[in-house]
């Protein structure tokens, strides 16, 4: 979005993309129909499960082309056009193939006064590629993101939609990069701020063993 | 009945009208965008706030509190609402602009908001002269830009589909285009996608916005996002007078407006009559005018040989002076009107032929359970409520090539083209032949050739499938000098344009065609016969009170909206 501001372009989807997924694999087994089918019973209209749905897809496809939303639409029963919508309106349901590992790294205010930028340029030097892009191993996608609601723990990435790994620093992006590449991906942390120290024992919530305590967030090197 | 208090004004109302919509019927001007009658509301423009209160009421006593003058004390909610979102109940009271500053304030300010990513470049856009957004704008938006960033840029130029063209960044996200796929027409073909300033309407990957009613959208859309592909560009609102008039592409007879510049037919958009078409038009009413431009002739003929009027009404009478009734057959016309048509029976029987027939023009699948018809004619209920008959092909085609046939008179129609008979068999027939467009192929087959006064061109009526009798009115007028025609085009073209007594009065592009209920009279008055109408109004008025089919159907009575007939065979 930084980018966005410099450069205010739209571009044009592209209106007849080749098709991805050979028609063989564009299927749900029976089990994620019954699994579909039990969320669009929840809603009082079908298309209250499109969410849910596509994220099911994403989950087995790796990404959402456009046939896969129109598989999805089909599957719920909603016009192709809606589904397309939705599925382009969240930055979360990837549109194109990304990394098997994608790299949100927040630059919005909190994190970009704290570093995000000073994150965001070390771990594009690191991986030699550009945020939006892929290294050429399909390991890491580098992503720019708004802010993710951690801005106390700033600044902060989020790995491929999931955990998030908080109060960043270049030994911590090593460290991580590191894990990732052998296939450990971080567990959820929760990070637990001072004035919650005596409650719960630090700890907020209840299904989590991992805790991180409040640190005092750094400053950017370079936003000042 | 129930009432709701705009600016101090009592307004009365049935049922629960949407606020924004009794606002609008009542002639309170409320600015407005993503609004339209025929859909819900999505409230995303933002532009039909207004502050809304109740009476305040006393819980122990349940009856409104009062201040010291006796009136009652009105909660006003805190924050302003859409009235377009909102229905209307009793007691509700309701400041719009004209009483409230902050309603005011909150207009001017959603305009800049609105026009910060949209372009400001109104004298290079189609859509200027008729813009919702430049219109509101004017009356209530800021005076100038204070945005100094560079704007958004979205695609442009998008042919969306074969018939509507996109500019995405003069698009304000109403959303209007996207509900009537959903709601009206239900193609489901175009959705906003991407988000934030990023978004604007698009198809998904792979599908084309195709379909019969796409067009509707271009004239809902509030700013020149969306454009037709057709007429974009070819000329500017202002330099075109609107006649409001109906469609004769198919016999719904779709109420529309035909735009015209320099005396040619520019373009033609929907008028509403939620008798017949509502808010809508088929994209294939709005596109088949080439018709009334291009092809026409240049005046009447005798054998191909260019003939003066007076010449050629004469060889008609001559035609039929000769001729025994019994081997006379006219063909009257599901395209033209029933005024027409009705003088072409009189014409019928005073020269002894049988009751003229019709040719029907219907295409199976074109038609569907809106507002197409199988049947491609304007007028073939008028023609049957006439007493005229189909005609039953066959046996007229093995009449003409028996040679049972001494004259053929056709009334704005192409037997040849429609497959009746081919040219050569009308060799031994005298063909007397009233056209639209020199592209009929029973033209060379014509001794007499007429041409006649398309539906642009004319006054007269039709009859829809439906029964319901509307009147055509002149958007242009033709060569030559008729007073009839010229009051009319005076009364329904609110510029007066087509008038020669006005400074705008242009004569390029006229056609050199006259009305059937000028040549008719005409021929009648060579062959002696008494027919003496002042004009297709007077014929109207004596059909309706002449035959029970067209009970009603005066020029007085259809006006605007045209009136619904009864059955054929019922009296009213």
């Amino acid at each position: 979005m930084g980018d966005f501001i410099k450069h205010p372009f739209v571009d044009m989807p592209d209106r007849n993309p080749e098709q991805v997924i050979p028609n063989d694999q564009l299927v749900f087994t029976s089990e994620e129909k019954k699994q579909i089918q039990t969320w669009v019973s929840h809603y009082p209209t079908a298309d209250g499960a499109v969410m849910r749905a596509l994220w099911l897809a994403q989950e087995k496809f790796s990404f959402l082309p456009p046939e896969v939303i129109k598989l999805v639409a089909a599957e719920i029963g909603i016009p192709y056009a809606n589904a397309y919508g939705v599925a382009t309106f969240y930055t979360q349901y990837f549109k194109e193939k990304k990394g098997k590992h994608v790299l949100d790294v927040c630059t919005c205010f909190s994190c970009q006064l704290c570093g995000g930028y000073d994150m965001l340029h070390y771990i594009e030097n690191k991986l030699g590629v550009h945020k939006g892009e892929t290294t050429k191993d399909g390991l890491f996608t580098i992503q720019e993101a708004e802010c993710l609601g951690a801005c106390g723990s700033a600044p902060m990435l989020q790995i491929t939609n999931g955990p998030f790994v908080h109060n960043l620093n270049k030994d911590k992006v090593d460290a991580l990069l590191d894990a990732l590449r052998e296939g450990k991906v971080p567990a959820f942390t929760s990070v637990t701020l001072p004035q919650d120290e005596d409650e719960m024992g630090g700890n907020r919530r209840t299904d989590v063993s991992s805790v991180e305590s409040y640190i005092v967030p750094p400053i950017s090197e370079t936003v000042s | 009945m129930p009432n709701i208090t705009v600016d101090n004004e009592t307004l009365e109302f049935d049922g629960r009208p949407r606020l924004l919509q009794l606002c609008l019927e009542t002639g309170v001007d409320l600015p407005h965008f993503c609004y339209h009658p025929a859909m819900s509301a999505p409230a995303n423009c933002r532009q039909c706030l207004v502050e809304v209160g109740t009476p305040q009421i006393n819980r122990e006593t349940g009856k409104p509190n009062l201040d010291e003058n006796g009136q009652p004390i009105i909660q006003f909610m805190p924050k302003l609402q859409t009235s377009c979102s909102m229905d209307a109940s009793d007691g509700m009271v309701v400041r719009t602009h004209k009483s409230s500053e902050l309603v005011k304030r909150a207009q001017k300010d959603n305009l800049e908001f609105l026009l910060i990513n949209h372009p400001l470049d109104c004298p290079i856009c189609d859509q200027a002269g008729h813009c919702p957004l430049q219109n509101q704008t004017y009356k209530h938006g800021p005076e100038g830009s204070r945005f100094e960033f560079r704007k958004v840029s979205k695609p442009k130029q998008i042919d969306l589909g074969p018939r509507v063209v996109l500019d995405g960044e003069r698009c304000i996200n109403c959303t209007r285009c996207i509900r009537f796929t959903d709601e009206i027409s239900e193609s489901h073909q175009l959705t906003i996608i991407e988000r934030g300033v990023r978004n604007y309407p698009m198809t998904p990957p792979g599908v084309e916005f195709d379909e019969p009613y796409s067009m509707n959208v271009i004239d809902i859309c509030p700013v020149g996002a969306l454009t037709s592909k057709d007429s974009r560009f070819r000329a500017r609102t202002w330099e075109m007078s609107k006649t409001a008039s109906i469609s004769t592409v198919n016999a719904r007879g779709s109420n529309c407006y035909y735009w015209v510049k320099d005396n040619k037919i520019v373009e033609i958009t929907p008028r509403t009559n939620m008798d017949v078409n509502e808010y809508w038009l088929a994209d294939e009413d709005r596109l088949d005018y080439r018709i009334f431009n291009d092809n026409r002739p240049l005046g009447p003929t005798i054998s191909g040989a260019d003939v003066n009027w007076d010449a050629a009404y004469k060889a008609v009478a001559d035609c039929l002076k000769g001729a025994k009734g019994d081997r006379v057959q006219f063909l009257g016309s599901a395209f033209a009107t029933v005024e027409d048509n009705y003088l072409l029976s009189k014409l019928a029987t005073a020269v002894g032929a049988s009751t003229p027939m019709y040719l029907t023009h219907t295409e199976a699948g074109r038609g569907d359970t809106w507002l197409r018809t199988d049947d491609r004619t304007p007028n073939s209920q008028g023609c049957e409520r006439l007493g005229f008959q189909p005609a039953n092909r066959s046996a007229l085609r093995s009449l003409i090539q028996s040679g049972g046939l001494d004259v053929l008179y056709v009334l704005e129609d192409d037997p040849v083209a429609s497959g009746l008979c081919s040219a050569e068999d009308l060799a031994g027939v005298k063909v007397v032949l009233h056209y639209y467009n020199s592209t009929n192929q029973t033209l060379p087959a014509a001794d007499v050739a007429i041409p006649a006064a398309t539906a642009v061109e004319t006054v007269g009526t039709l009859v829809n499938d439906q029964g319901h009798a509307q009147r055509l009115r002149p958007a242009k007028s033709i060569a030559g000098v008729n007073r009839t025609l010229s009051m009319e085009i005076g009364k329904c073209r609110a510029d007066r344009h087509g008038t020669p007594f006005d400074k705008w009065y242009d004569e390029s592009n006229l056609i050199n065609c006259q009305p059937g209920w000028v040549s008719i009279p005409r021929i009648a008055s060579d062959l002696n016969i008494e027919m003496n109408y002042k004009g297709p109004r007077n014929i109207m008025a004596e059909l309706s009170s002449a035959n029970d089919a067209f009970a009603g159907a005066t020029y007085e009575a259809m006006g605007e909206f045209g009136v619904r007939l009864s059955e054929i065979g019922v009296t009213a």
